[in-house]
C-alpha cells in the first residue's frame, strides 16, 4: 500500500482533490489521547488579576494527580493595546500578530510562575518535542496560544486584526496531538446569541454545530472564527468546551468530561 | 457592570470582543507600512528543478547570478520529490496533517542549503526559518539575495486541510504571505510549465492557457489541478499589498528576469486590488 501511495504522490499533482480525498482513509494517530487542552483567556481572566487566577490555579493544581493538562494562554488587553497602535501605525497583519504573540507569552510565563512550586514547565514552539515527557512526569506544561505564523499570519477577511489568535492556536495543538478535549476557560458561560456582556436578551446555546454555527453568522461569538471554521475539516479536534472559569468547579466537571458550558462540534 | 472588574488601557479596543465583525472591520483600508518594497520574491519549484538534477537547476542558477546584480531577491523552494515521499511515509504510520506540516519544512530546507551552496561566490545563503523573518531587511542590506526554505513556519499548527491529510500550506502559500508582510515587489513562481491552464498540461494536449486570472474567478473554475497550492486563492483573495503573483516557465530562464521587470510572460492570478 505504501508504495501505491508513494507513487500516486510522486506523479499527481497534489492539489488533486482524487489524491487528497484517498489520503483520508489514513487516519492520524492520537499523540496524546490522555491529555487536555486548556486555554485560560486573557481579557476574559487574566487581566482580572488574582481575583480570577488565584482560584483557578487551586483547581488545576487539585486536578493535577488525576488529569494531564498542556495549558494555553490568551492574549486580552495588551495585545488590543498594541493592535491599536499598531494599526494606527501601518503594520501589516503579519507585525500585529507577533504584537500579541509578546503578550500571550507574558500571560503563559505568569501562569508558569504561578504553577512553578508543582514543577510544570513553560515551553516554546521549539520545545514541544520534549511535552509527552512532562506530561508523564509533570501531568501538565504551559505554552503560549499564539500559533507562531510570525510574519506568515495571514491576512483577516475585513480589517487586519490578525484572523489565527489564541483560540486558533490551543485548538490546533489539540487537532494536532489528538488531545481528549480542548477546553477554553472564559468568564462567560458560554455561546450566546450576542454579547451577553451588551445586549441583555442575549441567548445561551448549550450545543451546537461548528456548520450551524457558521450558518447562523452572528455578529458576536465567543471563540475565534477561524477555529469553527477548522472544525469543520478537523480529523481530531471534533469537540470544544467553552466554559465559566469564573465558577469553582467548572473546570473539574469539563476535565471530568461534563458539559458545563457550550460544547462546539464538528458534526 | 461586568466591565468594572476589567483592569483595561484605554484603546481602541478596549471593552469590545475582537471577535465582534464590527471592530474586526476597524483598520479596513488604512494604509499598511511596505518595510521592502524594492524586493522580489522568487519561488523556485523543487519538484520542476531540483529534482531534475544540474542540467534543469544550472540555467536557472545562472540566471538569478545575473539578476543579482541587478535587484535584491528573497529566493524559496520547496521540498520536492523528498516532500512527497516524506508525506508517504509518514501518513503510511499515522502522522496528522502538522505533522507533516512540520517534517516537510526539513526537505525545503535541505533543497535551500543546495542553492544556497550554488549561490554562495555571490553571498546568498540559506538563512535558518527562525532567523529569516526578523533579520530579513538585514540580510538584504548586507547581500544581494537570501534563500529560504518556503514552508511557512506552521509546523504542528498547520491548518487542518479541507480535503484529506496533505499540509494546504507550504512553499507556494509561503511566499504569497511573505510578500503580503513585507510588501515586496513581484512574485514569481518559477515551475516547468508556462502557467497556468484549465487541465494538467502534462496529462491533456487540448488544456487551454489561462494568461490572466481573478482569484475569484478562478475559484469557481474549480480546476482539479493548479501550478500551485490551491489555499493561495483564499490567501490573495485578502492581500492588500501583494494583489497578484505571476507562474513563469523557468526552462525559458529569461521569463524569471522579465517577470521580476514587470512584463506579462506566464499566467498572472491577482485579486480585486490589482491595477494592471
Amino acid at each position: 500500500m505504501i508504495e501505491l501511495l508513494t507513487k500516486k504522490l510522486l506523479n499527481t499533482n497534489l492539489e488533486d482533490p482524487d489524491l487528497l480525498l484517498g489520503t483520508e482513509r489514513y487516519k492520524s494517530n492520537k499523540i496524546l489521547p490522555e491529555a487536555n487542552v486548556i486555554k485560560i483567556g486573557g481579557q476574559s481572566f487574566m487581566d482580572r488579576g488574582r481575583k480570577a487566577v488565584f482560584p483557578l490555579i487551586e483547581e488545576i493544581k487539585e486536578n493535577l494527580p488525576k488529569h494531564q493538562m498542556i495549558i494555553g494562554t490568551g492574549a486580552g488587553t495588551r495585545a488590543r493595546h498594541a493592535y491599536s497602535v499598531g494599526i494606527d501605525m501601518g503594520m501589516p497583519t503579519g507585525v500585529l500578530g507577533l504584537l500579541g504573540t509578546f503578550v500571550s507569552i507574558q500571560n503563559a510565563k505568569m501562569i508558569h510562575y504561578l504553577l512553578a512550586d508543582h514543577g510544570i514547565p513553560y515551553i516554546e514552539p521549539g520545545g514541544f518535542s520534549q511535552l509527552p515527557l512532562y506530561l508523564k512526569e509533570r501531568n501538565a506544561a504551559i505554552f503560549f496560544g499564539m500559533p507562531p505564523y510570525t510574519y506568515w499570519q495571514r491576512n483577516p477577511e475585513i480589517g487586519k486584526i490578525p484572523p489565527y489568535r489564541t483560540d486558533t492556536g490551543c485548538y490546533l495543538i489539540s487537532e494536532t496531538y489528538g488531545t481528549k478535549n480542548m477546553i477554553y476557560i472564559k468568564d462567560e458561560k458560554g455561546l450566546y446569541t450576542n454579547d451577553p456582556k451588551k445586549d441583555k436578551n442575549a441567548k445561551f446555546i448549550p450545543k451546537i454545530t461548528a456548520g450551524e454555527l457558521m450558518e447562523r453568522d452572528l455578529d458576536d461569538v465567543v471563540v475565534e472564527r477561524s477555529v469553527i471554521e477548522m472544525m469543520t475539516s478537523a480529523k481530531n479536534g471534533r469537540q470544544i468546551q467553552i466554559i465559566n472559569g469564573m465558577e469553582k468547579g467548572n473546570l473539574t466537571k469539563a476535565l471530568n468530561g461534563e458539559h458545563v458550558g457550550t460544547i462546539i462540534t464538528s458534526n | 457592570m461586568e466591565n468594572k472588574h476589567h483592569n483595561h488601557i484605554d484603546s481602541l479596543y478596549m471593552r469590545e470582543s475582537l471577535l465582534d465583525k464590527k471592530v474586526m472591520a476597524i483598520g479596513e483600508g488604512s494604509s499598511t507600512f511596505k518595510m521592502l518594497p524594492y524586493v522580489h520574491i522568487v519561488k523556485i519549484g523543487a519538484s520542476s528543478f531540483i529534482d531534475k538534477g544540474r542540467e534543469a537547476t544550472y540555467p536557472v542558477v545562472d540566471k538569478m547570478r545575473e539578476i543579482l546584480k541587478k535587484e535584491k531577491l528573497v529566493i524559496s523552494t520547496g521540498g520536492g520529490a523528498r516532500s512527497k515521499h516524506l508525506f508517504s511515509v509518514a501518513l503510511d504510520l499515522g502522522m496528522p496533517t502538522g505533522v507533516l506540516a512540520q517534517l516537510a519544512g526539513e526537505d525545503a530546507l535541505g533543497n535551500a542549503h543546495i542553492l544556497g551552496t550554488l549561490l554562495s561566490p555571490e553571498g546568498v545563503i540559506a538563512i535558518p526559518p527562525e532567523s529569516i523573518g526578523h533579520l530579513l531587511p538585514l540580510f538584504l542590506q548586507a547581500a544581494p539575495g537570501v534563500i529560504y526554505a518556503g514552508m511557512p513556519p506552521y509546523s504542528i499548527w498547520e491548518h487542518p486541510s479541507k480535503k484529506g491529510n496533505i499540509p494546504s500550506h507550504r512553499t507556494d502559500s509561503g511566499a504569497i504571505i511573505l510578500a503580503e508582510t513585507f510588501g515586496f515587489k513581484t512574485v514569481t513562481l518559477v515551475k516547468d510549465v508556462d502557467g497556468l491552464y484549465d487541465k494538467d498540461p502534462k496529462e491533456f494536449k487540448d488544456a487551454k492557457f489561462i494568461d490572466k486570472i481573478n482569484v475569484n474567478e478562478l475559484e469557481k473554475m474549480n480546476l482539479k489541478t493548479l501550478p500551485f497550492n490551491r489555499v493561495v486563492i483564499d490567501i490573495l483573495r485578502n492581500n492588500k499589498s501583494c494583489t497578484h503573483f505571476q507562474v513563469v516557465n523557468g526552462n525559458n530562464p529569461d521569463l524569471i528576469e522579465d517577470s521580476i521587470n514587470g512584463k506579462h510572460v506566464g499566467s498572472i492570478i491577482h485579486n480585486d486590488l490589482y491595477e494592471g
